[in-house]
């Protein structure tokens, strides 16, 4: 973990000389987290792959005011964050909610047999698009992301106790809409 | 309602310093309210991870284009070291270096006097060196004047037994005439006498 910390931290320095192959480097390795992130916070894979490209290209341009290399991941994070959110202002009206028709597969079914993984896949994406956009990203930052609590108050820019907060709701909402799930052998 | 000393959900989460989650580990052996609670949240967790990350679509890749630098003023800076003036600013930097060195390791000059002061000087230099002028003009002109009045002295003195010396002579001339005038004279009247 510390190694790949070094070398990330090393290829960043390389960039911020202008290397552009050092910083494709630094992409291959984040690309895929940065994509599913902004992929779960948006629901279309055209618009993710969009943000993501414009997401690293403001980062290169912005390399040089990362004071600390070690917390290029919550500050990249950042960058996601404010153009995801950014997209969503374009793209609808001030205070609405994202269209949860957006996040595929109808109500979670109860009963019947064990759930396929694709179902289980299904239900949870509807679970999460029942969520507001907040508490949505919160669950992504933790729980898919790892992010610990401060870094996530760093990238989200506010409180650790706001960022717990959605987290927590957004666990109680889940809890409850992924209930039927238990009795259909999920592990 | 958890009895259990942490939260639960920071213990699941990984956010409990190790004693704290120490002390959960030991509630939950002996609390089955919170070892229910503990598993319901670890079963929605891990029901939220069938999820998996997809793969990106298509690669995110820059090429090496200056529109991709980090900053305008970075572009600026690589497309002069790109360009025939480098060499030039090399020297001129060198150049820059050497002057700065020496400036640096030379001697401090003098300060400049302000301009008033150096007027006063100038005036009080000017007044100190005409009365040092009139002061050697004066000695000198007392020695010249001094000089020519012995060497007059001495002149006079020296024409004065000149003088003495040459009336002295012509005086002993003129005896030495006088007594061959009077030796002729005697002869004469003795040729003249009747024999």
């Amino acid at each position: 973990m510390i190694f790949r910390a070094v070398e990330d931290a090393d290829l960043i320095g390389k960039a911020r000389q202008g290397e552009v192959e050092a910083y494709n480097l630094l992409i291959s390795r984040w690309e895929k987290r940065v994509y599913n992130y902004l992929l779960r916070i948006v629901g279309e894979r055209e618009e993710a792959l969009d943000l993501s490209q414009d997401v690293f290209l403001k980062a290169y341009q912005n390399l040089r005011k990362l004071d600390d290399p070690a917390r290029f991941a919550p500050w990249l994070f950042r960058i996601a964050h404010n153009e995801a959110f950014s997209a969503f202002r374009k793209r609808r009206p001030e205070g609405e909610l994202p269209d949860p028709a957006q996040f595929p597969g109808d109500d979670i079914p109860s009963g019947g047999p064990a759930a396929f993984p694709i179902e289980l896949s299904i239900a949870v994406t509807t679970a999460l698009g029942k969520l507001n956009p907040e508490q949505r990203e919160a669950v992504i930052l933790k729980i898919y992301q790892g992010f610990k609590f401060e870094e996530m108050a760093a990238i989200l820019d506010c409180p650790v106790s706001t960022v717990k907060s959605r987290l927590y709701t957004a666990l109680d909402v889940l809890k409850t809409q992924l209930a039927p799930l238990k009795s259909r052998g999920v592990t | 309602m958890s009895c259990s000393p942490f939260d639960l959900r920071d213990y699941l989460f990984g956010e409990l310093a190790e004693t704290d989650r120490r002390q959960v580990d030991q509630h939950v052996r002996s609390c089955s309210h919170c070892h229910e609670d503990l598993e319901r949240l670890r079963l929605t967790h891990s029901t939220l991870l069938v999820l998996r990350d997809e793969e990106v679509p298509q690669r995110i890749g820059f090429v090496s284009d200056q529109v991709f630098e980090p900053s305008p003023v970075r572009r600026a800076w690589r497309a002069f070291w790109g360009s025939t003036a480098r060499l030039a600013f090399a020297s001129a930097a060198m150049l820059s270096v050497a002057l700065v060195t020496f400036a640096f390791f030379r001697p401090a000059a003098a300060v400049p006097a302000p301009a008033s002061d150096t007027a006063k000087i100038e005036q009080q230099v000017s007044a100190r060196v005409a009365t040092a002028v009139e002061k050697a003009v004066a000695e000198s002109e007392a020695r010249q004047a001094r000089k020519t009045a012995e060497l007059l002295a001495a002149a006079e003195q020296r024409f004065d037994k000149q003088r003495a010396a040459d009336m002295e002579n012509v005086a002993q001339s003129i005896s030495v005439l006088q007594k061959r005038y009077n030796v002729r004279e005697i002869q004469l009247a003795r040729l003249e006498e009747p024999k």
